[in-house]
């Protein structure tokens, strides 16, 4: 009875930490096509921003290959830490987020959602090929501090029916839900929030009240990009780094997420991807082999019965 | 349009005729565009064109590639290559550019297609049974599929499709590597001659032309067939159905439609298309990994030549599997004076493409042709009624 307790407290762990990648993912692609319409196949190249950027102010890297190693630098980084990361990190995907949103995505408001996913898958591939020809197409090891504020994190703690977990991870499931909190207090609290809220159920209302929502759409497609970018810090300090991670890892997961939750939905982003999370883990730690077919099952079965999503009212795209 | 009696869906539904009539309305046709939808016209054409493709390609191309020093030709491979996935995006525009379904979902249709082959041709390794095989195999996948997925629409649509793909992909790699081979691909496939054994695929029969193989003549032929079918299809009263259906399904269902069942064949219809295709890849390639198969970048691939080439028109989305495949294929071998060997920028300079082509032919390829051969005639009136669904279909929502 104490192993099955303390295997389900396991998962459940393991869950939160996947879920809480997924939830950020899904939050930002969501208010993206709820305020916008906007089918953002770039979300993926975002976490890979992230994840690249987070491993750059991090550490020093060794490079091995790519334009750079082959200019004569043989390794970048700032040695700033995690926490300087973690700072930095969502201001240059917040940045890249204005950028995108100014560039590529506003020109594609009015046109059809296939030539929005044409620019932006587009787009994707240009800046993974960028990424892998300047700083090489290896893979990096994952970016763990061994310290937090002078505080050993490197030893596993020892927790209730769980047993002994990486501390880090605790860590990182800290601070991945409190970014979660504040953006979901963001939301549903501020004038802002409320425009945003707003927008994904009738953007043409919005504008009629006056509100100037181009605007807000800029904020909120940088808001969305900043924390797919946090989203691929969380993952670069877990798992490992390469120029692939954002189509693979990062990208199918955030539409999953939206689907599962209800598009359009911020709660159903966070819930939606709390359940995938959970589910995957639940699976590798019991099925390995049939953990990715169970989960988009799933997903299919969730589309088929609920397609509303969690907490989603109306499908989107009718 | 044609309003041929002889046709077999004008018989099944008699009043299509009277929607097609509301939507296509206005596009009454000059003696050019008459031509134009004609059976024989298109299938000449295509033949022509497929006659002269390889040569083209990589006779004339290499040629100049050879007085510039860019090896700017394609190998003698490629041809075949691209028509396989020319076949593919034809039955995969029926779906996307006339129906307005957008299918993540397809390399389970192409995939499935090729292991079934595949796996058809250690036990009788006739080509033209392990298509018809593989394509069965494709068609009966995607009636459980489409029956679920079709009754929903847009992103849901989307990724619904995409949700059946990626299962297949991941049980293709691991449980099902008993069947497939999982990560190491599926190899050892040797298709037999075309004939009773004889007229064997790797054969060169015309001399100093060594482009013209068998395989390719083989490509060609079913990639008419294809483009005849393909044809029939769009201008017969189903077609127009469809295309009805793409603008306006709601009022296609208050005329008194199944919406539903049209929806469904469009989707059967496209995933026997990807299945011939994906039969003949793994015959061209003899080789399927679930990555090339199976995985959901294949099926965006499929997008993407299809956008790229061109929704509106039923064989432009052949011209965006040409530059896919040319850029993927032939682009990354060239290396330039200052830049050096292109080789793995190629998915950058793709990536450019799909961004410049998107950005500045709405249309795509074919449509930047179409508007380019209006430009020059002093533009036509009547060319709006060649292309229906370029002009509407685009802008569907």
């Amino acid at each position: 009875m104490m192993i099955l307790q303390s295997q389900i407290a396991s998962i459940l762990l393991n869950g939160l930490q996947q879920g809480a990648i997924y939830a950020l993912l899904g939050i930002g692609l969501t208010i993206i096509l709820g305020t916008m319409e906007f089918l953002n196949l770039a979300h993926g190249a975002l976490y890979l921003v992230g994840a690249y950027t987070g491993l750059i102010v991090f550490q020093e890297t060794a490079l091995t290959n790519g334009l750079l190693y082959n200019s004569g630098i043989t390794s970048i980084g700032f040695e700033g830490g995690f926490l300087a990361a973690i700072v930095l990190v969502p201001i240059v995907g917040f940045a890249v987020g204005l950028l995108m949103e100014r560039f590529v995505a506003e020109p594609f408001y009015d046109r059809p959602e296939t030539d929005q996913l044409l620019v932006t898958f587009g787009l994707a591939l240009i800046l993974e090929e960028t990424v892998k020809n300047v700083i090489g197409g290896n893979t990096f090891q994952s970016i763990a501090p061994s310290t937090v504020f002078g505080v050993n994190v490197s030893q596993p703690v020892s927790l209730p029916l769980v047993g002994l977990f990486p501390s880090w991870r605790l860590i990182i499931i800290g601070f991945a839900f409190a970014v979660i909190g504040l953006t979901y207090l963001a939301i549903e609290r501020t004038d802002f929030g409320l425009v945003v809220q707003a927008g994904t159920r009738d953007s043409e209302m919005v504008r009629l009240l006056g509100i100037k929502i181009n605007r807000s759409y800029s904020l909120v497609f940088a808001l969305g990009a900043a924390l797919a970018a946090f989203a691929g810090l969380i993952g670069a300090s877990i798992q490992t780094v390469s120029p692939q991670i954002g189509t693979t890892q990062a990208l199918v997961p955030a539409f999953l997420t939206i689907v599962v939750g209800g598009a359009g939905s911020v709660r159903g982003a966070i819930a939606g991807g709390l359940v995938l999370g959970v589910i995957l883990s639940a699976m590798t730690q019991t099925y390995s082999q049939w953990a990715q077919i169970v989960l988009y099952l799933f997903v299919a079965l969730m589309l088929i019965f609920r397609p509303e999503g969690l907490f989603g009212t109306a499908e989107v795209g009718e | 349009m044609t309003g041929d009696p002889a046709d077999d869906a004008a018989g099944a539904v008699p009043d299509g005729g009277t929607v097609a009539g509301e939507t296509a309305g206005g596009s009454g046709g000059s003696a050019l565009a008459g031509l134009r939808e004609r059976d024989d016209f298109v299938v000449i054409g295509m033949a022509a064109a497929l006659v002269a493709f390889p040569f083209l390609l990589i006779d004339v191309l290499g040629g100049v590639g050879d007085a510039v020093g860019l090896s700017v030709g394609g190998y003698s491979g490629l041809p075949s290559l691209v028509l396989i996935y020319g076949i593919v995006v034809i039955g995969f525009n029926l779906l996307l550019g006339y129906t307005g379904l957008l299918s993540f979902g397809h390399a389970a249709f192409f995939g499935s297609a090729a292991y079934a082959a595949g796996l058809f041709s250690q036990v009788v390794p006739s080509p033209i049974l392990m298509v018809v095989v593989g394509t069965l195999v494709a068609t009966l996948l995607a009636w459980p599929i489409g029956f679920v997925s079709i009754r929903r629409s847009g992103v849901y649509f989307a990724v619904l499709t995409l949700t059946f793909g990626q299962a297949l992909y991941f049980w293709a790699l691991g449980p099902g590597s008993w069947l497939t081979d999982g990560d190491d691909g599926f190899s050892g496939i040797e298709a037999d001659g075309l004939f009773l054994g004889a007229l064997p695929l790797d054969a060169e029969p015309i001399p100093m032309l060594d482009s013209y193989t068998v395989m390719y003549a083989f490509t060609a032929v079913v990639m008419l067939v294809g483009v005849w079918a393909a044809n029939r299809i769009v201008n017969s009263p189903y077609g127009l159905i469809l295309e009805a259906l793409g603008e306006n399904e709601e009022r296609v269902e208050f005329v008194g439609l199944n919406v539903f069942r049209y929806k469904l064949m469009a989707f059967m219809i496209s995933a026997v298309f990807a299945g011939v295709g994906g039969a003949m890849f793994v015959i061209h390639e003899q080789y399927i990994h679930p990555t090339t198969g199976l995985y959901w970048i294949q099926s965006g691939d499929f997008v993407i030549m299809t956008v790229l080439g061109g929704t509106g028109s039923l064989v432009g989305p052949v011209l965006g599997a040409l530059v896919f495949e040319y850029v993927a294929n032939v682009v990354s071998g060239v290396s330039l004076p200052v830049v050096g060997s292109i080789g793995s920028l190629w998915r950058f300079v793709l990536g450019a493409v799909f961004v410049f082509i998107v950005w500045v032919f709405p249309r795509g390829i074919y449509g930047a042709f179409a508007d380019l051969a209006r430009y020059a005639t002093g533009g036509g009136g009547g060319s709006g009624g060649e292309e229906p669904a370029a002009a509407d279909g685009g802008e569907r929502e």
